[in-house]
């Protein structure tokens, strides 16, 4: 299968950037994206009826606006399907996915794949954190996005990480400012790390930019606090927030957590650029590093495919020095906002699918396998497949969450009639 | 005979008969070693149905030997060994056209023979037992005294209640002996010394007994379901499809072949399998296989249509060339013990091996009639133990 497309899964920057570059270069492309429109998290289109009321920093909406231009140009050699779930590849190879249209599965056997589904978002776990009324910030970000409207009543946003800001600062914008952000590190004390940031140019630009909305709307900033029970109570949260050694409560109705974002990598097939199929991963998905350089690792992605095809020189020194000060950045801010965690209490949910606790995962042997920590454990054997709670076991376990071989699909819940359903690209 | 004091047993595979052996070895005071070249329930143990039935059974010594294995589950369950883990729920066997029919008709005259309780269940009363199920449905029989466990759950109950310490990530490569007899297992660059081995390693029995001729790798791929009900079997029993029965009695060999089986969890989801897919030992899954046991699966209860399907796996059954398990000493090596070749019954089948297993190690009488799984079958046909 010399001719047919390449398959590019995700439409967020890394994956319309890849797209892109390849379509430039005239090749055919699939592009598949599970929302209803392009954009990924970061470009989250609002839903039909809504009204667009976030408005991103002009250099994001920059960006995304070049992106769609080229999409535009080479749109005669660029397929996009939307509303379609990559659900992973089987032992035979084939891509699958979940077409919420068609109401079916279909299966693919793409010259070249890269897969560009983004990051997850991570927390560390607390009593409580499964409660409704917990949300990640993340997505809260994405609902405001889509409806344009903030959720009613107190907000308390809590983690650690720069997205606590912009979602604040959104939610003030948005005309309901949280009641308070706590960041779980204390960023002043590591001033070496917060100087190498001033140095990075538009990110704390964008950070400044936050925090200043949110001094506009008396949301004080807390550093060095964090989250550590939330408990119904009437239609709040009782929320617990320690400081150093003091403890205080608040009420609110809405408690949004974040302790910032992995590569979404679980089932996703590895990296393998050398094989008959070359697969390659791009943007958050391979490392995340946020969405400019997701749209260089896009290009990056691309031009390996192409050269493997020869029809491009290998090295791309511009995208690899953008990726290297994206990464620069991402170090500094981990340092400056590191903070040691403390094993939760025994009691603490770990799997919401499966409702595993921390003390049921800490009673698993320390070299348990794969399959004892999902069928013993009953941890990663719900319907997230362990894309959620995957990293948190891995940090608490201190060790990574053993894969399961070969790779599970589907990736995501399916349909079982649309399974059923499945219609495939080949001539059997 | 009372056991030596001494008496010290390697037992190779840690799936539901290696657990099951050690557990009854060390309650006889035998000093166990448990060694698996993963971990607990890593092979076909932990990725099979729930099927703890004789109505699947091919007639014959498999008949009637698992009517004793079911029984043996009803007496752990009762004294406590398998509390919780066993529950009794019936078998329906159903037939979607009148071949089919026939089919069924002649399984349950064999299991009557056998004493097994058979009855015959009319459209409308299984729709009642039933709701929903498919209008292709022509003729069903109850097969009411079977059960259901999870191989993997035995597995771990048998090992926390033995105390027996497991290794695992010790992959045994050779069996050592010493003046004709096994002296110990070679792990690595390690010789662990034993008085007796017992093999029950399932398809890597083969490589360490060099039965590649006599074993035969049989892949089935499964998916399971989203909850269909609340911490509950969502329906009244277990659906075996005729094609299955088709396929356990030999009436059908073919790697498309679906033997259908729709399993209710206790969990409220459901395990539906499976592909029969012979000198296959991989674990992986393809689409269209997968899609065309859900077809199948839609076919005979259609209101599975409103179920997602959450994930697919793939077992890989040990099966032996002419169908029957492997258990018993070996014919040519003293102090080596086989119990493998299970295929798809070693959850049903699985404690009471490994207990008569333990027996056989221990020099005592099995109680039943296990002479048509001898490995010496193999031996006197010319095959390699």
């Amino acid at each position: 299968m010399t001719d047919g497309p390449v398959l590019v899964v995700g439409g967020g920057p890394a994956g319309a950037s890849a797209a892109a570059s390849l379509a430039e270069a005239g090749l055919p492309v699939l592009l598949v994206e599970q929302r209803d429109a392009l954009g990924g998290a970061i470009h989250r289109q609002p839903a039909p009826g809504h009204a667009h009321h976030i408005r991103l920093p002009a250099r994001h909406r920059r960006n995304w606006a070049a992106l769609t231009a080229r999409l535009s140009t080479t749109a005669g050699r660029i397929e996009i399907r939307t509303r379609t779930i990559f659900l992973g590849v089987d032992g035979q190879g084939r891509f699958l996915f979940d077409d919420r249209a068609a109401e079916r599965v279909f299966a693919c056997r793409p010259r070249a794949a890269i897969i560009a589904v983004g990051a997850v978002e991570t927390i560390r776990p607390f009593p409580g954190w499964e409660r409704p009324g917990v949300m990640t910030a993340g997505g809260a970000q994405v609902l405001l996005k889509e409806t344009g409207r903030p959720p009613q009543g107190p907000i308390l946003v809590a983690g650690s990480g720069p997205l606590l800001l912009a979602v604040a600062a959104q939610l003030a914008e948005a005309g309901n400012p949280p009641v308070a952000v706590l960041e779980r590190g204390r960023p002043w004390r590591a001033p070496g790390a917060l100087a190498q940031l001033g140095l990075s140019g538009g990110l704390v630009g964008e950070g400044l930019g936050y925090l200043a909305r949110l001094a506009a709307s008396r949301v004080p900033y807390r550093t060095g606090a964090e989250v550590t029970r939330a408990e119904p109570q009437g239609d709040r949260l009782k929320v617990v927030i320690r400081t150093g050694s003091a403890e205080d409560v608040v009420q609110v109705r809405h408690l949004l957590v974040h302790d910032g974002i992995a590569p979404n990598r679980t089932g996703i097939p590895l990296p393998a650029p050398d094989a008959a199929v070359p697969v390659l991963l791009a943007g958050d998905g391979r490392e995340a590093l946020g969405a400019d350089a997701a749209i260089l690792d896009g290009r990056r992605a691309a031009m390996q495919l192409l050269a493997r095809f020869g029809r491009a020189e290998t090295t791309t020194p511009a995208e690899e020095r953008g990726l290297s000060r994206a990464r620069a950045v991402q170090t500094a801010l981990a340092q400056a906002l590191h903070a040691e965690a403390a094993p939760p209490p025994p009691e603490t949910l770990i799997c919401r699918c499966e409702g595993r606790s921390y003390a049921e995962l800490a009673a698993l042997p320390e070299d348990a396998s794969a399959r004892e920590i999902r069928l013993m454990g009953r941890f990663g054997l719900g319907a997230c497949q362990g894309r959620f709670c995957g990293p948190m076991i891995a940090a608490l376990r201190g060790r990574p969450m053993p894969a399961a071989a070969p790779p599970r699909w589907p990736l995501r819940p399916v349909s079982l009639a649309a399974l059923a359903r499945l219609t495939t690209d080949e001539t059997e | 005979m009372p056991p030596s004091p001494s008496l010290h047993v390697a037992v190779v595979g840690t799936g539901i008969v290696g657990a099951a052996a050690a557990h009854f070895l060390a309650a006889s005071g035998a000093r166990v070693t448990l060694l698996d070249a993963t971990g607990p329930a890593a092979g076909a143990t932990g990725a099979s149905d729930g099927a703890v039935s004789v109505a699947s059974k091919r007639p014959g010594p498999m008949m009637d030997i698992a009517r004793h294995a079911r029984a043996f589950y009803v007496r752990c369950e009762a004294d406590g060994l398998f509390r919780g883990l066993f529950h009794r729920r019936s078998t329906f066997l159903v037939a979607r056209t009148p071949v089919e029919a026939e089919l069924v008709a002649q399984h349950g005259a064999d299991l009557a023979v056998a004493g097994e309780r058979v009855e015959e269940i009319g459209r409308a009363a299984l729709l009642a037992r039933i709701p929903g199920l498919g209008e292709s449905v022509c003729a069903a029989l109850e097969i009411p005294d079977d059960g259901h466990a999870l191989g993997y759950e035995i597995t771990e109950r048998l090992l926390q209640r033995s105390r027996v310490a497991i290794r695992r990530d010790a992959p045994v490569s050779e069996i050592v002996t010493q003046a004709g007899r096994a002296s110990g297992v070679a792990i690595r660059q390690e010789h662990l010394a034993a008085d007796a081995v017992l093999v029950a390693a399932g398809i890597g029995s083969s490589a360490l007994l060099g039965l590649g001729d006599i074993l035969i790798p049989r892949k089935g791929q499964m998916a399971v379901t989203d909850r269909a009900a609340a911490g509950r079997p969502a329906i009244d029993g277990h659906l075996m499809a005729a094609s299955y029965l088709a396929a356990k009695r030999g009436i059908v060999r073919d790697n498309a072949h679906i033997g259908l089986v729709i399993d209710p969890l206790m969990t409220g989801q459901f395990l539906i399998g499976g592909s029969r897919e012979d000198h296959r030992d991989d674990h992986a899954t393809d689409a269209p296989t997968i899609a065309a046991i859900l077809r199948d699966a839609l076919d005979l209860y259609p209101p599975l249509a409103e179920r997602r399907v959450l994930r697919s796996f793939a077992g890989v059954r040990t099966a032996s060339r002419d169908g029957l398990p492997i258990l018993g000493l070996h014919p040519h090596l003293p102090g080596v013990a086989i119990a493998t070749g299970f295929e798809g019954d070693g959850i049903c089948l699985g404690p009471l091996m490994g207990a008569c297993a333990a027996r056989l190690l221990l020099g005592v009488p099995a109680g039943i009639d296990l002479s048509a799984l001898s490995p010496q079958r193999f031996a006197s046909a010319g095959g390699r133990p």
